[in-house]
């Protein structure tokens, strides 16, 4: 049975909440500045009433619109990418002999640990020495990179827990391996496919430091909060930052709701 | 007659442990077959073997005269009941069913008319609809079964498909499985560690322990002739008494043990009067009352009787014998009422019911 400590309870509920209002007061401010802003009243300061100002003026700002398309298309194009090629690793790494499972493990996951300076400025060598054009194609191949180690993992997981059985009952019945992987492996999967790709949705749609390197003239919407704000700072910018929050949050939802209905399976 | 499938000395190796040696097993048609053995035994390598799921590093496996071994597992004309069903939960019953037709390419009109009478042959006619994870043990075990017939192989392979169920529910899918093997006119390879399950359902079985064949045959022959220590004490109990072979003619041996002269029948060829031997007796073929006058026979004193409801089971021991239980079933009426421990007993039984084993040196 567990023991009763009231008082260690006790401060590790107050530990925790201090926790969690370090970690979200500063969001809610962002979002309560976006709805009420700071203005200056004779002198003193004060909050202006209610209002969606903010908003509306970021969806006429086509700048901001641009950039948005561009991490849409970013985020969506390389987390399928990534899923791919995740998908190809995880079979390879269940069906390969130890030895190489373990050296393909830890290359996969390398680029995501680096520092992102690092992968960055590597890519930023490599595109030059290529000579491949910044733009568009480098980011989308920079985000690959460093977002195939978190779909690659989500779905290994999967892949080892469903195990041999479903696979050899498949080719049992007669099934091709195309066959097994369409009807039963990748329905199985489908939890997990959808949960890392979303995994790797929102990371790539908030990645800043390795996009600075290998944008070019080409402007992701974390890279136009970043320039807005070195120019001053506008109202818009608590508008886009809680739209980016709320957009961040709705996703980690979806891949908690997924993450249960894998465990269902 | 040519068998419908031969695997001829197989071995196989998991790295540097032999799992199979010189494995030599011919399946008839229309055969139910069980291959018996402990965990650990290589019974279900051998059915992995068979089923395509393992590669063998010695001998060669035929079907109807081919060779099969280079055929991979989705061309092998076999069905599988795995030991967890292996059902696609993402499918319905009637799809799990069909899937072996879909796969095919079979049309959709034929798939759902194959489906519904399977489906009606292991009683699951209405249930078509549901998913895996909204059924019991043994229906799931009745679709796993229903999905391995659908595409009328040669062959079924099941691996212990009974062993997650209750014991009540176990008795029932025994007669079920006995009587669609009947039905269907498909052979059964079974797996089993159960030797009461082996025995209630095979044409043959075959006794497998640590990668060998020990002996086949039909089971009242197993039971009542062994041949080896192994196969009498793993097939229900047996009495396993040592001794060394005085005498023998024809069939009948005698044996001299420390606690008498004992008699036993041998099969096949007979050791050579000297070699050490086990004489291997059922508990329910040993007489209490044997003339005490008689050459032949031991006595005993009785240690324990313990009451199992229609039996009863005497435990004896001889001093001669250190260590050594003698178990004697008997029905539980009025002639063991007078048994107590401590009473002296003189045991005796028909040289028929005494086989003769050999001890590997």
């Amino acid at each position: 049975m567990k023991q009763k400590a009231p008082f260690l309870d006790a401060l590790l509920g107050l530990v925790a909440g201090i926790g969690l209002i370090a970690l979200y007061a500063p969001l809610l401010a962002t979002a309560a500045l976006s709805f009420f802003q700071i203005v200056r009243v004779r002198g003193t300061l004060g909050f202006a009433p209610f209002s969606l100002d903010p908003y509306v003026a970021l969806l006429a700002n086509g700048e901001i619109l641009a950039a948005l398309s561009t991490s849409l298309v970013v985020a969506t194009v390389s987390s399928l990418l990534a899923l791919v090629l995740a998908l190809m690793f995880a079979f390879y790494f269940v069906s390969a002999r130890r030895g190489l499972g373990i050296a393909m493990q830890t290359m996969v996951f390398l680029p995501f640990l680096l520092p992102p300076i690092i992968t960055g400025l590597s890519l930023l060598i490599a595109f030059r020495e290529i000579d491949l054009g910044r733009g568009l194609v480098t980011i989308i191949i920079a985000h690959v990179v460093f977002i195939v180690p978190v779909v690659y993992r989500t779905v290994l997981v999967r892949l080892q827990l469903l195990g041999s059985s479903l696979t050899e009952a498949s080719l049992d019945l007669g099934a091709s391996r195309v066959q097994t992987l369409r009807y039963v492996i990748l329905p199985q999967m489908r939890p997990a496919l959808i949960s890392g790709v979303l995994l790797a949705f929102a990371i790539s749609f908030d990645e800043t430091l390795i996009t600075l390197f290998v944008a070019g003239s080409q402007t992701t919407l974390p890279i136009r909060l970043w320039a807005m704000m070195r120019v001053g700072f506008v109202p818009e910018i608590n508008a886009l930052a809680t739209l980016i929050f709320l957009c961040t949050a709705a996703i980690t939802f979806a891949i908690g709701l997924m993450q249960r209905a894998g465990e269902r399976v | 007659m040519q068998p419908l499938l031969h695997l001829n000395n197989v071995s196989k190796r998991y790295g540097a442990v032999r799992v199979l040696d010189g494995i030599d097993i011919t399946v008839a048609d229309n055969e139910f077959l069980t291959i018996l053995g402990p965990s650990g035994s290589g019974k279900t390598t051998i059915l992995r073997i068979i089923g395509g799921f393992e590669g063998i590093d010695g001998g060669s496996l035929m079907f109807e005269g081919r060779d099969l071994s280079a055929v991979p597992i989705n061309r092998r004309p076999f069905n599988t009941v795995f030991q967890d069903y292996a059902l696609f939960h993402h499918m319905t019953v009637a799809e799990n069913v069909g899937y072996g037709l879909k796969v095919r390419g079979r049309p959709k009109a034929e798939i759902a008319a194959r489906v519904a009478e399977v489906l009606d042959t292991v009683g699951l006619g209405t249930l078509g609809g549901r998913y895996p994870a909204q059924m019991s043990g043994g229906q799931r075990q009745r679709v796993a079964l229903a999905r391995a017939i659908i595409c009328e192989p040669r062959l079924i392979l099941l691996d212990e498909p009974l062993s997650a169920l209750d014991v009540e529910l176990r008795a029932q899918m025994q007669r079920f499985l006995k009587s669609l093997q009947r039905r269907l006119g498909i052979a059964f390879v079974f797996i089993t560690h159960d030797q009461e399950e082996a025995i209630a359902l095979s044409d043959r079985i075959i006794v497998v322990n640590r990668g060998r064949i020990e002996q086949e045959g039909a089971p009242e022959e197993l039971y009542r002739r062994p041949r080896t220590p192994f196969t009498a004490s793993f097939l229900g109990d047996n009495n396993l008494i040592p001794g060394t072979l005085a005498a023998i003619d024809g069939r009948l041996c005698t044996v001299d043990t420390a606690a008498g002269r004992l008699d036993a029948t041998v099969d096949g060829p007979a050791p050579a009067p000297g070699s050490a031997v086990l004489v291997a007796v059922r508990p329910e073929h040993v007489r209490l009352d044997a003339d005490p006058a008689a050459p032949h026979g031991m006595s005993a004193e009785v240690a324990d009787v313990r009451f199992l409801g229609a039996n009863v089971m005497i435990e004896l021991f001889n001093p001669a014998l250190p260590g050594a239980v003698i178990k004697v079933r008997r029905l539980a009426d009025g002639s063991v009422a007078g048994l107590r421990p401590g009473a002296s007993v003189r045991l005796g039984w028909a040289a028929d019911d005494a086989a003769l084993l050999q001890v590997a040196p």
